[in-house]
């Protein structure tokens, strides 16, 4: 029908549903480090098994949605944000997935045995962990929010008190990774030097998730300051 | 003067029949566009949205049709240079009308996005270049035509755009959304019923004998007004919030505030429709009928009769009851992108401007009108993706459409002089 199509091809479907659907995915990919490291604790070799199978599977999932997603952007498509800070967008999301998935990889090929002195702050790091992807993925839920208020007002306090929010996460866990590596350091001539050398490489790439989480913000904040 | 006598009846039957078949094309295309986005966002169903086009159909092409339908049968050429030969403007009109009718059917099976209107002022400028001569053509006039193309799509997306600001500062942007959407509604609705009815009855019912005064204009349509204020407000009165729906999405309350304001525009969506495009089917039949019955006067100096109105809105109606159905089915379910609030706010606007259009006798196209206003709603950073490539295969349908009316219009012509005489 001529007329038709017109309309209904005018209109695309929102960005922020797919956007939003892969945040949900990786998020999943997430909520399933403290179970794996769990595993890893009670060095339970099957359960760390699944739980880096089920991670995998995730990020395969988040793949796929962020080609798809790419490949439904061409350039004739009308945004109400930039089109590259979207694709950006998408691309960080679907960096933590990557990292989550590197972390379950390590412990595949690695039987790691962890001291018993840096059980206390992993936890506090996996906590924090948690708690700031969980933010950015609150924040990612507002989307849709801001689209209905078209990126302004009381909608865009409330995002920007949001991302505020993710950054003093990152910067605790700044401190937290700080204290790790403090301990590992006094840990280095008891330890095994590449369990050592590992220890260092897990933290920095479990860090690596609020550094992304946070780039995520920055990332909300170029599209509220169009 | 002889072939008007001897085959008069056989023209005028022709001229029912191709204004028949334009209209029931207009019907069975054009109007799902126009009441899609109601139908999408699930303010009526389709059986309603049928139920709604019927009646406001008729009364848009009937109390508000008749300016277009003067400007397509008498506004663009001159034939005064063939006021001996009155059957050469019979032959053209009715070449005009199946040439548009025939260009919209390919245009239709090849999903091109066509407007009725410019097919048939391409086709109408077509046979009197070549039967009349360019000279007799109303340039001036075509000119603010095609002005009139690029302009309402821009007026409509100012409309829409404004009303989507205005919502946003009245309602979404504050404490209470919920609160002050119950309380601006009826507003809104009242505006449909006082801006539609003031453009329609202000000097514009000469031909139904009704002249009202300015003042007397603006009384009954604030009468309107604010019947359709208070039927919306007993429709938005009961709506509760929903913490529910309000946790995957804090506005889903909101937003059902407009579902229901959707009725509003659907109609005014239908009654715009039949006030400016019911004249591309019936304006070339009104102007056959005009010279038959007045034994081959070609300056038709006669007023529009009413029945060939009413046969227009019948023939709209037709279309859409036989096909128009699925059409509007299947874009119903594809136009579910635009949240009632947005849906609202681009039908207002490309409804106002569809009747402003209709009521200064411009022959405008609905379906670009409501693009526009769509894009205006996207310009307020409303709607999360608008595929441009849609504008441009407007613009190219325009390029072509003008030029393929006009040639298939003067090959019939031809065909029906040469059968005629």
């Amino acid at each position: 029908m001529p007329s038709s199509r017109s309309l209904s091809g005018l209109l695309r479907g929102s960005p922020f549903k797919p956007i939003q659907e892969h945040m949900r995915v990786v998020f999943s990919c997430v909520c399933l480090i403290p179970p794996l490291f769990d595993a890893v604790y009670r060095e339970d070799s099957e359960q760390v098994n699944d739980f880096a199978q089920q991670i995998k599977e995730l990020e395969t999932k988040a793949d796929k949605l962020k080609s798809t997603f790419r490949l439904n952007m061409p350039k004739s498509l009308f945004l109400p944000v930039d089109r590259k800070d979207l694709l950006s967008l998408i691309g960080d999301q679907d960096k933590i997935a990557d990292t989550t998935e590197d972390i379950g990889k390590t412990f595949l090929f690695r039987d790691m045995v962890v001291p018993e002195e840096i059980k206390a702050l992993l936890d506090e790091l996996l906590e924090g962990t948690m708690e700031i992807s969980a933010a950015a993925r609150q924040m990612i839920e507002q989307l849709d929010e801001l689209l209905e208020v078209g990126f302004a007002g009381r909608e865009l306090d409330k995002v920007t008190q949001m991302i505020a929010g993710v950054r003093t996460s990152e910067h605790n866990i700044d401190e937290i990774v700080h204290r790790i590596r403090r301990k590992l350091f006094t840990l280095e001539k008891e330890l095994d030097p590449i369990s050592a050398m590992f220890w260092y490489r897990i933290i920095d790439l479990v860090a690596g998730i609020s550094d992304q989480s946070e780039n995520l913000a920055d990332r909300v904040l170029l599209f509220l300051s169009k | 003067m002889e072939i008007i006598a001897a085959y008069g009846t056989v023209f005028l039957i022709l001229a029912v029949i191709f204004g028949l078949y334009m209209t029931w094309g207009v019907g069975a295309n054009d109007l799902a566009n126009a009441m899609g986005t109601s139908v999408g966002a699930g303010a009526v169903t389709v059986k309603q949205a049928i139920a709604i086009a019927i009646i406001f159909e008729f009364l848009g092409a009937v109390l508000a049709g008749g300016h277009v339908t003067d400007t397509i049968r008498k506004g663009i050429i001159d034939p005064s240079g063939i006021a001996d030969t009155p059957e050469i403007l019979v032959y053209g009109m009715l070449a005009s009308l199946l040439a548009s009718a025939i260009w919209l059917m390919i245009a239709s099976a090849k999903g091109w996005p066509v407007s009725t209107t410019h097919s048939i002022i391409g086709a109408i400028i077509g046979f009197a270049i070549v039967a009349l001569g360019p000279e007799a053509v109303k340039w001036q006039k075509v000119g603010g035509v095609v002005m009139s193309w690029l302009i309402s799509p821009l007026v409509g997306g100012t409309i829409s755009f404004l009303l989507v600001m205005s919502t946003r500062k009245l309602i979404f942007d504050t404490d209470n959304p919920l609160k002050n959407a119950k309380r601006y509604a009826p507003v809104y609705i009242f505006l449909v019923g006082f801006i539609i009815s003031l453009v329609t009855l202000f000097k514009g019912l000469e031909h139904l004998h009704l002249n009202l005064t300015t003042l007397q204009s603006f009384a009954v349509a604030t009468g309107i007004g604010l019947l359709t204020g208070f039927i919306g407000w007993m429709f938005i009165r009961g709506i509760k919030d929903d913490p529910t729906a309000n946790k995957s999405f804090s506005y889903a309350s909101v937003e059902k505030v407009f579902t229901p304001m959707m009725l509003f525009t659907a109609c005014s969506m239908a009654f715009a429709h039949g006030s400016n495009d019911v004249a591309n089917g019936i304006g070339p039949l009104a102007a056959v009928f005009s010279i038959v019955t007045s034994g081959g006067e070609v300056m038709q100096k006669s007023t529009l009769p009413v029945w060939i109105l009413l046969l227009g809105g019948f023939g709209i109606v037709l279309g859409l009851v036989t096909f128009g159905f699925r059409v509007m089915q299947t874009i119903g379910k594809r136009i579910t992108e635009l949240t009632p609030s947005r849906g609202f706010c681009a039908e207002l606007g490309a409804a106002i401007t569809v009747v402003i259009a209709s009521r200064t006798g411009l022959p405008v196209s609905t379906t670009h009108i409501l693009v526009g206003a769509v894009l205006g709603v996207g310009l307020a950073r409303g709607i999360g993706a608008l595929d441009l490539r849609v504008v441009l295969n407007i613009i190219v349908s325009w390029l072509v459409t003008l030029p393929a009316g006009a040639g298939m219009a003067m090959i019939i012509f031809f065909t029906l002089k040469g059968i005629f005489g």
